[in-house]
C-alpha cells in the first residue's frame, strides 16, 4: 500500500518549517530580526532621501517601499541549513549524502520537495511581514492594477529561478567547494546582484549591464521594479521571457549536474 | 507477521568476481605541478578489492571481517548501489543495486557507522514519518512495526527529543529503526556499534537476532567486534587485501586459524593413556590440558564425554581459541 | 615576559601548519581569496554607490564616510585574522571536538582560533589595506603625529569591539546552539551599518547601535574624532575620544565572559 506522490513528499517538504516551529525561541528570533532588519532599512532609505526627492528615477515613497520589499522577499531564502546540519556540503563532509541514494525518492525528488517546502514556509513569513508593513503604512500598494499584475507574474517566475539558481548552490558542493564560507560568499552575490541590498537603479549603468546578462535580478529586483512602478508594467513581457529563458536553461544544468554528481558519488563512495 | 521461504528463494545478496579499482589523480607539488595537475592529471590506480565473490542467504547473519583498509566498506558500497564495480556483478533480492536504485532502496535498509540519516533538528519520530512517507509504508503497518522495534530498543523513552540532543547509543538506535521501518528484505550494516556502551550493544545484538530468525531478514554486518561476531554470526567473510581469505562458520575459522579448543581438566590419576581422538597438551599439577587428537580429532562435547568417562574429574573447563588472536592470525 | 614571548612562538606554528595544511588544496585556497576580495570590494561598490547618489550624508563628505568605511574594513581584516573563527566554534562543539581543547595546555579561546587557518581574512585584508590607504590619501587631513597615533588606537579600538562582541556570541554558542542564526545576522550589520555615520540616522537607532550593539566605537566614533565631527555623537565627546579604550575594556569583559562560559560547558550529550 503506498500512497499518492504528493503525499509522499508533503513531509519532507515541510521538514524545514517544522524544525522552526518546534522552538519559540527560534520563531521568536526570526520575526525579532525581520523587524528590525525592516526598522533599520527604512531609517536608512528615509535619511538618504531627507534632502532629495527623487534620485535614479524613484521617489521617496517608491524608495522606500523597495527597500522594505527587498527585506521581506529576502526571508523566502533564508533557511540557514548549516545550523540544522542540512546543507549539502555537510552532507557530503560527513559521508551522509550516501543516504540520499539508498531511498526510494532521488536526490532531485527530495531536493525539489526541500526547495518547494522552504522557500513556502519563507514566503509565509514575507506574507506576514507584508501585511504588517501595509497595515502600519510603511509601504504602498502596487502602483497600478497593470503594476500588480506584472508583479505577480515575475514574482511567481522568479520564485522558481530562486529555486533553480539555490539547486545550482547545492549542488556545486558535490564537485567544487571544500571551504564552507564560500557558499557563504556566493548566496551574498546573489543577492547583492539580485538588488536585495540597494535597488540595481542606483549602480552606474555598465553594473546594470552587468546584471542583465545574469539571472540574478528576475528573483527580487524586477518583481520589485515592476511593482513599484519604477519600471512601466508593459515591460513585462520582456523580462518575463528573459526570466524564463533562464529557468530553462538553468533546468537543464542542474538535470546535467544530478546526472554528474551519481556519477561521481559511484566512483568515489561519498 | 510474515517469515518467507527461505528455501524458495534465491540468495538475498550475492557478490559475484566484485572488483573496484579507484583512479584518482596525483597531486604534484610546485607552481609547474600544479599547472601539469590541472591539465593533464597523472592518474593513479588503486586496487580496493580484488576480487570478492560471497552470498548471503535470508535469514543468515554475515560478519564480513577484515583490518582496515581491507576493502570491506567498499564491498558493502557496491552491494547497496553506491559504488559502480569496475567488474564483477552484484545482485540484491535478485535486483541490481546500481542499475535500479529505486527498486533496490526498497528492498534494502543500512546503517553506516556514526552516519545519521536522521534529521538533525526534528524529533527522531517524526523523522519516522517522513522515512515512512517516503518508502510508501501504511499507516498501521507503520504503527505495529514501530511498536515491535520501541519494544526491542526502548525507543519511546527518547523518541521526541531532537536527533541534536541524543546520545550515540540513542542515536544509532534510532537509525536502526529508520532503517528496519520499510521492512526491508536485506539489511547492510556498517559498524553500526562501534562506540557504545555494552548495554546498548546487547540490545542491537538482540534486536539484530531476532530481525534474523523471526523476521528472516539476510545481515551483512562489518564489525570489529569479536564478542558481536561469536554471538551474532554464524558465517563469516574474511577479506584482506581486497580478496577473500575465507568464508565459513565460526567454527571453521577457529579450527584453521586457532589452535583449537582447549578442555582443562583437573583429574586423579595419571593422563596417559589418553583416549582416541584427544591429545595432552600440558600438565599443571592436578590439572591436564586436553586438546584435538592428532588423528580423527573430536568436538568439543564428545571430548567432555570421553573425558569424564575416563578419568574421575574434580573440575573441567573448556576454552575456545580467543578469536582476537585467530583473527590476528587469519590477517596476516 | 618570556612564556608570552613563547606562547606566540607556539600559535605561529601552529598556523603556519594550518596553512600548510590549507596549501594542499591550491585551487580552493586561491579562490577562497578571490571570493573574499570580490566580496569586500562589492561592500565598497554598494558604499560608493549610495555616497555617488546621495551626496554626503548627514553633513558629512564622501571621503570622511570612506574613512569610516575604511577604517571599520581594515579592523575587520585584522579581526578576521585573529578572532574570526567563531564560525567554526558550532562545528566544533557539534562534532565534539571542543572536549579536546579542553584538556590541552592552552587556552580554549586561543585553540579554537588557531584550529583553522583564516584564508577568508587575507581577502579581508588586501582589501581593507588598499581601501584604507586610499582614504586616508584623499582625506583633507593634516596628519600629525598625535592623529597618527590616535588612529592606530582607533583601529586597535574597532578590532577589539568586533572581537568582543564575536566574543560574547561565542560564549552564548556554547549553551545555545541556535546563537549561530544571531551570529550571522549581527555580523552582518556591523559589515554594513558600520559604514556609516551614525548622526544620521534617527535617535534610537544611533542609542542602540552605542549601547546595544557597540557599533558606533568600530570606527564612527574614532573616525568622529579624527575629523572634528564631535557635535552629534549622542555621547560626550570624551567618551568618542576614549573608544579604544572601552574596545579594551570590552574585549576583557568578553574573555571573562568567556571564561565563566567555558567552565558551565556540559559539552554534546552522550
Amino acid at each position: 500500500m503506498s500512497l499518492s506522490a504528493p503525499g509522499r513528499g508533503w513531509r519532507t517538504a515541510r521538514i524545514t518549517a517544522l524544525s522552526d516551529l518546534l522552538s519559540p525561541a527560534r520563531l521568536a528570533g526570526n520575526a525579532i530580526r525581520m523587524t528590525v532588519q525592516v526598522f533599520l532599512v527604512l531609517c536608512l532609505w528615509r535619511a538618504l532621501y531627507a534632502h532629495t526627492d527623487v534620485t535614479a528615477g524613484l521617489t521617496r515613497s517608491m524608495a522606500l517601499t523597495y527597500a522594505v520589499l527587498a527585506v521581506l522577499m529576502l526571508q523566502i531564502r533564508r533557511a540557514d541549513r548549516f545550523a540544522a546540519r542540512d546543507h549539502v556540503f555537510q552532507h557530503m563532509h560527513y559521508g551522509t549524502i550516501v543516504y540520499w541514494y539508498l531511498r526510494p525518492l532521488s536526490p532531485q525528488r527530495y531536493s525539489l520537495w526541500r526547495g518547494v517546502g522552504e522557500q513556502a514556509y519563507g514566503f509565509g513569513w514575507a506574507a506576514a511581514g507584508y501585511v504588517a508593513c501595509l497595515a502600519t503604512g510603511v509601504i504602498g500598494l502596487p502602483s497600478s492594477a497593470g503594476a500588480a499584475a506584472a508583479f505577480l507574474m515575475t514574482f511567481a517566475v522568479g520564485q522558481s529561478l530562486l529555486y533553480y539558481l539555490g539547486l545550482l548552490t547545492d549542488q556545486m558542493c558535490f564537485f567544487a567547494i571544500k571551504n564552507a564560507s564560500v557558499v557563504l560568499i556566493v548566496k551574498f552575490t546573489q543577492n547583492l546582484l539580485s538588488g536585495a541590498y540597494a535597488a540595481l537603479w542606483f549602480f552606474p549603468a555598465w553594473f546594470r549591464s552587468v546584471s542583465a546578462l545574469l539571472p540574478f535580478q528576475y528573483t527580487l529586483g524586477v518583481p520589485l521594479s515592476l511593482y513599484i512602478g519604477r519600471m512601466p508594467a508593459a515591460d513585462v513581457w520582456v523580462q518575463l521571457a528573459a526570466a524564463l529563458g533562464w529557468v530553462v536553461a538553468l533546468a537543464i544544468l542542474t538535470r546535467l549536474l544530478w546526472r554528474k554528481a551519481a556519477v561521481l558519488i559511484s566512483a568515489q563512495g561519498g | 507477521m510474515h517469515k518467507p521461504a527461505a528455501e524458495a528463494q534465491g540468495p538475498a545478496i550475492e557478490a559475484r568476481n566484485l572488483a573496484k579499482v579507484f583512479r584518482t589523480a596525483r597531486r604534484r607539488t610546485g607552481v609547474l605541478g600544479v599547472v601539469r595537475s590541472l591539465v593533464a592529471p597523472e592518474m593513479v590506480a588503486t586496487t580496493a578489492v580484488a576480487e570478492v565473490s560471497f552470498s548471503v542467504a535470508p535469514g543468515e547473519l554475515l560478519a564480513l571481517l577484515g583490518p582496515n583498509g581491507a576493502g570491506k566498506s567498499t564491498t558493502i558500497k557496491m552491494l547497496t548501489g553506491i559504488i559502480v564495480p569496475t567488474s564483477g556483478e552484484a545482485r540484491v533480492a535478485g535486483v541490481i543495486p546500481y542499475r535500479e536504485r529505486e527498486r533496490n532502496a526498497r528492498n534494502v535498509g543500512a546503517v553506516f557507522g556514526q552516519r545519521t540519516q536522521l534529521w538533525w533538528d526534528l524529533p527522531a519520530r517524526e523523522s519516522f514519518r517522513i522515512l515512512r512517507d517516503i518508502y510508501g509504508t501504511g499507516q498501521a503497518e507503520h504503527a505495529a512495526r514501530l511498536r515491535e522495534l520501541d519494544a526491542l530498543l526502548e525507543l519511546s523513552a527518547f523518541w521526541d527529543t531532537r536527533v541534536r540532543h541524543l546520545s550515540l547509543g540513542q542515536r544509532v538506535r534510532c537509525d536502526l529503526a529508520a532503517a528496519l521501518l520499510h521492512d526491508p528484505r536485506v539489511v547492510f550494516l556498517d559498524e553500526p556499534t562501534i562506540g557504545m556502551d555494552v548495554v546498548v550493544k546487547e540490545q542491537v545484538r538482540r534486536l539484530l537476532r531476532h530481525e534474523v530468525e523471526q523476521r528472516g531478514r539476510a545481515v551483512l554486518l562489518t564489525t570489529h567486534d569479536m564478542t558481536e561476531v561469536e554471538r551474532l554470526a554464524e558465517r563469516v567473510v574474511l577479506i584482506n587485501h581486497g580478496r577473500i581469505v575465507m568464508d565459513g562458520t565460526l567454527a571453521e575459522i577457529r579450527t584453521r586459524f586457532g589452535e583449537g579448543w582447549r578442555v582443562h581438566a583437573t583429574i586423579q590419576g595419571p593422563a596417559e593413556p589418553c583416549p582416541q581422538g584427544l591429545a595432552v597438551l600440558g600438565r599443571d599439577g592436578a590439572t591436564v590440558v586436553f586438546g584435538p587428537g592428532a588423528e580423527n580429532p573430536v568436538t568439543v562435547p564428545q571430548a567432555l564425554k570421553l573425558i569424564i568417562e575416563r578419568y574421575e574429574v574434580a573440575d573441567v573447563r573448556v576454552a575456545e581459541s580467543d578469536l582476537e588472536d585467530v583473527m590476528r592470525a587469519a590477517y596476516r | 615576559m618570556r612564556a608570552f614571548v613563547a606562547a606566540w612562538q607556539v600559535a605561529f606554528r601552529i598556523a603556519r601548519m594550518g596553512f600548510r595544511a590549507e596549501l594542499e588544496y591550491r585551487a580552493d585556497f586561491v579562490i577562497s581569496i578571490a571570493l573574499g576580495v570580490f566580496w569586500q570590494t562589492s561592500v565598497i561598490v554598494f558604499v560608493a554607490v549610495i555616497l555617488g547618489r546621495f551626496s554626503g550624508m548627514a553633513g558629512w563628505p564622501s571621503q570622511a564616510v570612506f574613512l569610516i568605511a575604511s577604517m571599520r574594513m581594515l579592523s575587520h581584516g585584522v579581526y578576521a585574522l585573529f578572532f574570526d573563527r567563531n564560525y567554526y566554534l558550532a562545528t566544533l562543539v557539534q562534532e565534539g571536538r571542543l572536549e579536546a581543547f579542553l584538556l590541552r595546555p592552552m587556552p580554549v579561546f586561543r585553540q579554537v582560533q588557531l584550529a583553522v587557518f583564516p584564508t577568508n581574512a587575507i581577502g579581508d585584508l588586501l582589501v581593507g589595506v588598499a581601501m584604507f590607504a586610499w582614504s586616508v590619501s584623499i582625506i583633507d587631513l593634516r596628519w600629525t603625529a598625535l592623529r597618527i597615533a590616535y588612529l592606530a588606537a582607533g583601529l586597535t579600538g574597532g578590532v577589539l569591539v568586533e572581537a568582543a562582541v564575536s566574543t560574547v556570541l561565542a560564549s552564548f554558542l556554547l549553551r545555545f546552539p541556535a546563537t549561530s542564526a544571531w551570529h550571522s545576522w549581527i555580523e552582518e550589520l556591523i559589515g554594513t551599518f558600520g559604514n556609516y555615520p551614525l548622526s544620521f540616522f534617527p535617535r534610537l537607532t544611533r542609542i542602540a547601535f552605542t549601547f546595544v550593539l557597540p557599533l558606533a566605537f568600530v570606527a564612527y566614533f574614532p573616525a568622529a574624532v579624527l575629523t572634528g565631527r564631535t557635535r552629534d555623537l549622542g555621547v560626550p565627546p570624551a567618551v568618542a575620544v576614549a573608544a579604544p579604550a572601552v574596545g579594551l575594556a570590552a574585549f576583557i569583559g568578553a574573555r571573562l565572559l568567556w571564561k565563566a562560559s567555558l567552565r558551565r560547558y556540559t559539552g554534546v550529550t552522550g
